[in-house]
């Protein structure tokens, strides 16, 4: 079967609570959500927000080369990453992965690796803004 | 003498207090690891970042021997802080 390219979507301000439509083919065993949320505090000080600047059309670059690699590494059906740019309240969601595999290990596998990728190699920076 | 502007962010472009900054580079042509040098040697401000950081060559992150001319868009990718 021909896998599926990930699907990658940089997106102004907080997340939408309602995700973003993707599309996996039929024969998912797992389906995977993982969702970042802004802390109220980063070490140890009160925050408001995060403000979140991204590098483009890098960054969207390496999210697409980063999402097809783990796609075809863990043999997963789909993926898709959404990520907020500039500023993500308290409170709010700022990440979301999803993905679709047939089987839990992989998935979990591929989740991880791709989260620790990307703190890595997607030039993304966040600043908290202080209360 | 070429002079390359690279882009800074995160913690560089708060250390350097800029968003830019400009090497200067002796000959018509670099290499990636030479402006990285550069970079470390012309602005003390951000030299304790550059040795964590890589060089992005026309948004491709570059090998130390990548070519580098005036017109490539350069930046320094430090320490980066997503998801």
């Amino acid at each position: 079967m021909t896998r599926m390219s990930a699907d990658v979507h940089i997106i102004e301000g907080p997340l939408p609570a309602e995700p973003t439509p993707w599309t996996h083919a039929p024969g998912n065993g797992a389906l995977i959500l993982f969702e970042g949320i802004a802390r109220p505090s980063e070490d140890g000080e009160p925050i408001l927000a995060l403000d979140y600047e991204a590098y483009e059309p890098m960054c969207s670059r390496q999210l697409q080369l980063l999402g097809d690699d783990i796609v075809a590494k863990h043999g997963l059906i789909a993926l898709c990453v959404e990520h907020s740019t500039g500023r993500v309240g308290v409170g709010a969601c700022s990440f979301r992965l999803r993905l679709a595999s047939y089987h839990r290990k992989e998935g979990l596998a591929a989740m991880d690796e791709f989260i620790d990728r990307l703190k890595r190699d997607v030039p993304l920076w966040k600043t908290a803004v202080k209360a | 003498m070429i002079e390359l502007t690279v882009k800074l962010f995160g913690p560089a472009a708060r250390a350097a207090a800029t968003s830019e900054l400009s090497v200067q580079i002796d000959g018509d042509a670099t290499i990636a690891a030479d402006v990285l040098r550069a970079l470390r040697d012309q602005h003390t401000s951000i030299a304790s970042l550059v040795d964590a950081a890589r060089l992005a060559v026309n948004h491709e992150f570059a090998d130390a021997d990548t070519p580098v001319r005036a017109s490539d868009e350069l930046a320094l990718i430090g320490q980066v802080s997503g998801g």
